[in-house]
């Protein structure tokens, strides 16, 4: 998948379901996903794995920076948008 | 019952008198075929599923091997997470009871961090990957302390429960076997010490705690229970097995009633040990 709208919303798709705890309507792109508590720490595995599936290449965990997975906006910035990890 | 003092002269004394030189004790054969049994069909992240209905008897055993390089690779990254915990906490205040044994668990962790390595480097040229990535957040005292031994006792119940199966598999291949033996039998003491541990932890700190740090313990290890048991489920295992849509393939036997079935057959024990102390539910374990 490479549309950002589609990809930005498919992130909004899989985190309200992962969740449970917020839905689609209330998530916005700067939502803190972890502060907040809407995601867990070991959510962050199945994230990874959706995010491999949409970008049809592996992510290298040894490489992530820390609030990479911060917000929707973030992650779009750091594994969607071309020459990112 | 045994103060956590006595276990663990008791541990340090078994440790020595049984210890086990794994560079000397097993032997790597120079190249091995792949069309061979490496894990127990019954614990194949796929068995029992229609696509293990739709593989035939090569392809299953293919997929044995690449199964059993992810659950070595497992443990090699659980085991790494639990080196540096244990380093970090020797000789720190109040872990004067317990030192001399964290000396032996990180020799043997060690020693078992090689033998896995080895076995995928040498068989399968790589480990796979860890997709774990710690979130930082805040915690009540004494929670992260309590934590880490209680994500280490689930950790190693669960492997444990592979170990002591695939360690009396005839079908498996020789030193496949092997490596699992030798690990439960090490295995056995740190479950043990975890156990004791864990309990001391608890009763130590719960009346401490304010309920919301209890209630979200108990959430943090049941997630964590999950959060391990989909790592037996890799995407990347499939694809080097030749099995197509490999992240649609876990998401669906993930979601199948065989699984859900075998992940209560293998979770039940680290699910009990966690009801026992008052952190998870009935619900979990029924």
């Amino acid at each position: 998948m490479s549309d950002e709208s589609g990809v930005r919303e498919a992130l909004r798709r899989w985190i309200a379901e992962t969740s449970g705890k917020t839905s689609m309507e209330q998530l916005t792109d700067d939502t803190p996903l972890f502060r907040s508590g809407i995601l867990k720490s070991v959510q962050v595995s199945d994230l990874i794995f959706f995010i491999e599936e949409l970008t049809e290449r592996p992510v290298d965990v040894e490489q992530i920076k820390p609030g990479v997975f911060r917000d929707i906006d973030t992650i779009y910035r750091s594994f969607f948008e071309s020459g990112h990890a | 019952m045994a103060t956590l003092a006595e276990l663990t002269t008791r541990l340090c004394r078994v440790s020595r008198e049984q210890a086990i030189d794994p560079f000397s004790r097993l032997t790597w054969p120079e190249d091995m075929t792949r069309d061979q049994w490496f894990m127990s069909p019954e614990l194949i992240s796929l068995y029992d599923t229609d696509a293990w209905s739709g593989l035939g008897e090569s392809e299953r055993r293919i997929l044995s091997f690449f199964e059993l390089i992810n659950f070595f690779s497992i443990n090699i990254h659980g085991e790494r997470m639990l080196i540096e915990g244990l380093a970090k906490r020797l000789y720190r205040k109040n872990t004067e009871t317990i030192s001399p044994y964290l000396h032996h668990f990180l020799d043997e962790e060690n020693k078992h961090m090689f033998y896995f390595g080895r076995f995928c480097n040498a068989y399968a040229g790589k480990v796979y990957a860890e997709k774990r990535f710690a979130v930082e957040r805040d915690y009540a005292e004494g929670e992260e302390e309590f934590l880490f031994f209680a994500r280490v006792m689930v950790f190693e119940e669960m492997v444990d429960i592979y170990n002591r199966r695939m360690a009396k598999d005839d079908r498996i291949v020789p030193l496949a076997r092997e490596i699992n033996w030798l690990h439960h039998f090490e295995e056995a003491r740190h479950l043990a010490f975890g156990r004791r541990l864990v309990a001391e932890l608890f009763d130590a700190w719960r009346d401490r705690w304010q309920p919301d740090v209890c209630r979200r313990v108990g959430e943090e290890l049941a997630q964590y229970l999950d959060a391990t048991w989909k790592e037996y489920f890799n995407p990347e295992v499939y694809k080097d097995a030749g099995i197509g849509d490999a992240y649609a393939l876990r998401r669906r036997v993930l979601e199948s009633a065989e699984v859900g079935k075998r992940k209560k057959a293998i979770c039940g024990r680290s699910a009990r040990t966690l009801l026992e102390l008052g952190l998870l539910g009935e619900e979990s374990i029924t």
